[in-house]
């Protein structure tokens, strides 16, 4: 009982309202602050900035939003905080937030949606280069949109892309495909530009194309061939939808790769003659290069050696008159890699050695060296059926004079068949 | 139970004053002998708040030593600080109880015995004593005597600033208790400021998902309203009807898989108030021009659960048709209705159990 009454006596009651809210915060105004200037007056300072003194900007930021009523701000915050460690460093990003998280829940409450939106955008695009903070604004903003009804869904495209692009660059696929699907679908028959005034819908189509387009490699990497088909297929599709050429060309090409992949190699040309063509159009020869060289492969191994060399030679042509020295060189060494493998050495090594021309006039020493390899195995195999007769044959003489002399007889042998003599002799130098 | 106090029988040069309002006592309670009033007012008072159930305890608390070997002796002062640490835990909850229940008058002498344990076995210069203090001031509140509650306060906040590194659940308190006093005075600024350092530091404290937090924006939404901002207070509402029925249906989850027993997670204070907080909150929602039958049917849900996890099977059915009827209004009914099917079910079992124990038992008499 003594005790009590003592305590009473030491805390005599206080009379002024005032000190309350005030004294509170004054232990915390440790020396740390009180240099840092706060309010233009010191004695002008309100309750409010007294009671922040000392206390980390993020807490005042929270405290902040919720005393103006801004509960789901605040927790979004605070959960984003959570995450994000280095946030006290960075007065300028949390204010930013803050303002624009408690307009969009404002704009929210009041039914403007597409004002929340605009919030969340922006906070998107602040943040662009934590990948984690612009995704999940982005998320948001998508959110926000789907709720606008009068804008027939341009708002939800304009997130819906991207977010999808989101999910693209974190290797989400299935998530991206999701997202673009819809953006594709919100902007099929709109006319809606984005800020470069391209249409929307071509660009649904590309995004779209790139993305089934890396399902598909995916799906070939894991040998679903019927998946890969699949998606090329879809890409295919849409690419020709999109209207740029290029695009279907490119997807062409990986629709044939990939039935040339299971072995089906009829559609396959189909798909490339198709690429072909495109490329033509265009004028592409790189990609000119790579249709012939995957259809005389197609025709390879349908066994059609003729037609695929033919092929090439057609190309070798194209290749000479518009002087494409690499282009050149590339259908020389594939031409070689054919007629290797019908064991056509001489002309192999004809081809080879036309390519080692181009590799040296270029100075790349891995396609000299590459080329040069081939030159020799060639050289080496072509002498090969006339060393094997003369040993079949026993001519000890002819043997022991190579073996003497080492001079290249073999060769000129093997050589006498007409046409190659005619070639070797006017590209060896 | 009372008798005027015989000098001789107490002990010399200690002046006896009345346990609740320190004037000269003129009663003592004839079971403690240790306890004194200046009326019988005041006994009475004090005998239905807390002394009925702290008169055994100071009993015993007040056994003399007995003159033994000193181990004896120590062991008989654990033994009573034992005691005493657990008259000041009964005397909290009895606080707390009065507190959620609305009868602040009956608070006072149980927060009142609350402090002076305090003071007695941890100092008069304490954190512990802050509770204390704030249950002292939240009950003065209620009664209306503002200026007392900020006596209060102002001990309470003079501990917390001579604490260092003060633990953010007696700040989350203090500042609820100071909302709640600006409130009441009509300053809804700062009563507004301290709820969101409440909110803030609850949230610090007990995460996002915490129910603890949802007791600041219940209040903080009546500031709004105030205020005359609806919009807020509704969007407020719509926090702790959620975070409310997230919890409820993880207790429910709970109870189903496992047996535990929803006294375990659930105390009759936090009961009190969530019933408080929830049936306000659906008057709200139902008083709207724009109804929301989705938040109305979470929270007839919210409050079937509670009272299923009292036990109060009437009540709980009471409120599980009426989510019933609600979510037909719902457009998308997808868990929501498969939960509230269950719980009705489980109500009428249980129901039907307890009715059948009852009639056992009428019959065995």
């Amino acid at each position: 009982m003594s005790s009590k009454t003592r305590f009473s006596m030491i805390h005599s009651p206080q009379k002024t309202n005032r000190t309350t809210p005030t004294s509170k915060s004054f232990p915390r105004c440790n020396k740390k602050n009180s240099g840092s200037p706060v309010g233009e007056e010191p004695n002008k300072m309100t309750e409010t900035e007294i009671a922040q003194i000392g206390k980390p900007l993020r807490q005042n930021i929270c405290v902040e939003m919720l005393r103006d009523g801004f509960p789901h701000s605040f927790k979004e915050l605070f959960a984003l905080l959570q995450r994000w460690d280095e946030a006290d460093d960075d007065p300028h990003k949390l204010q930013t937030l803050q303002l624009h998280l408690t307009r969009a829940e404002a704009a929210e409450r009041a039914g403007k949606y597409d004002e929340a939106y605009e919030n969340h955008m922006l906070l998107a695009r602040f943040f662009t280069e934590d990948k984690w903070m612009k995704h999940h604004f982005l998320e948001l903003a998508l959110r926000s949109a789907r709720k606008v009804i009068m804008d027939s869904g341009k708002r939800e495209a304009e997130a819906r892309s991207l977010v999808g692009q989101a999910y693209l660059e974190k290797g989400d696929l299935e998530l991206a495909q999701e997202h673009l699907e819809v953006f594709y679908q919100l902007t099929a028959g709109r006319t809606w530009q984005d800020s470069n005034g391209r249409m929307q819908h071509s660009r649904s189509c590309e995004e779209l194309q790139t993305v089934y387009t890396l399902m598909a490699q995916r799906s070939l990497q894991d040998q679903q061939y019927e998946q890969a088909i699949k998606m090329s297929r879809k890409a295919y599709t849409i690419a020709k939808e999109s209207g740029d050429r290029a695009l279907e060309g490119e997807a062409a090409y990986r629709l044939g790769l990939a039935y040339q992949s299971t072995g089906d190699q009829k559609i396959a040309m189909k798909f490339l003659s198709s690429y072909m063509e495109i490329a033509l159009t265009l004028e592409d020869t790189d990609s000119l290069g790579r249709a012939h060289e995957a259809m005389a492969k197609c025709l390879e191994s349908e066994g059609k050696i003729t037609e695929a060399i033919e092929l090439w030679e057609k190309y070798v042509e194209t290749c000479k008159s518009s002087k494409q020295d690499q282009n050149l060189e590339r259908a020389y060494m594939s031409l070689g890699h054919i007629l290797k493998s019908q064991k056509r050495y001489g002309e192999a090594r004809v081809y080879f050695e036309r390519a080692l021309e181009l590799a040296c006039l270029e100075g790349c020493p891995r396609r000299v060296q590459e080329a040069q390899v081939y030159v020799g195995i060639t050289r080496a195999l072509s002498t090969f059926p006339a060393y094997m007769k003369l040993i079949q044959d026993q001519n000890l003489d002819a043997l022991l004079a190579w073996k003497d002399r080492r001079e290249d007889r073999f060769s000129s042998a093997a050589s006498s068949e007409p046409e190659s003599t005619a070639q070797s002799n006017t590209v060896v130098p | 139970m009372s008798a005027s106090i015989y000098p001789l029988a107490n002990p010399k040069g200690e002046k006896k004053l009345c346990e609740i309002c320190q004037k000269p006592a003129k009663l003592q309670c004839t079971k403690c002998l240790v306890t004194f009033y200046c009326n019988l007012d005041h006994q009475q008072a004090d005998w239905t708040s807390i002394h009925e159930k702290a008169c055994p305890l100071l009993v015993s608390i007040n056994t003399p030593v007995p003159s033994g070997t000193l181990s004896d002796q120590n062991h008989h002062h654990k033994e009573t600080l034992k005691k005493q640490k657990c008259l000041i835990e009964m005397a909290h909850l009895e606080a707390r109880k009065w507190v959620s229940m609305k009868r602040f008058q009956d608070v006072l002498p149980a927060a009142l015995l609350f402090q002076h344990w305090i003071m007695r076995v941890y100092g008069s210069c304490t954190v512990e004593l802050v509770p204390a203090y704030l249950l002292l001031a939240q009950a003065n509140i209620g009664i209306g005597s503002l200026s007392q509650a900020q006596e209060y306060l102002s001990k309470a906040e003079w501990i917390v600033m001579k604490t260092a590194d003060c633990s953010h659940t007696v700040l989350h308190q203090l500042h609820r208790t100071l909302g709640r006093l600006h409130a009441a005075m009509g300053k809804q600024a700062s009563a507004l400021t301290h709820f969101a350092n409440d909110v803030y530091y609850a949230i610090e404290m007990f995460g996002l998902d915490s129910i603890v937090t949802s007791g600041g924006y219940f209040l903080m939404a009546d500031v709004f309203l105030k205020q005359n901002k609806p919009d807020i207070a509704h969007s407020l509402y719509t926090e702790v009807a959620g975070s409310w029925h997230t919890h409820l249906c993880k207790l429910m989850d709970g109870i189903s898989q496992s047996a535990t027993q929803p006294d375990e997670c659930f105390n009759e204070v936090q009961c009190v108030e969530a019933d408080q907080m929830l049936s306000c909150i659906l008057e709200f929602e139902e008083q709207c021009v724009k109804p929301r039958p989705e938040q109305l049917t979470m929270l007839a849900h919210s409050l079937a659960m509670l009272w299923l996890l009292r036990d109060n099977y009437t009540k709980a059915l009471e409120y599980g048709k009426k989510a019933e009827v609600l979510i037909q209004g719902v457009k998308e009914q997808n868990r929501l209705r498969e939960s509230i099917h269950n719980l009705l079910q489980h109500a009428e079992k249980n129901m039907n159990e307890t009715a059948n124990l009852h009639t056992a038992d009428c019959n065995t008499h």
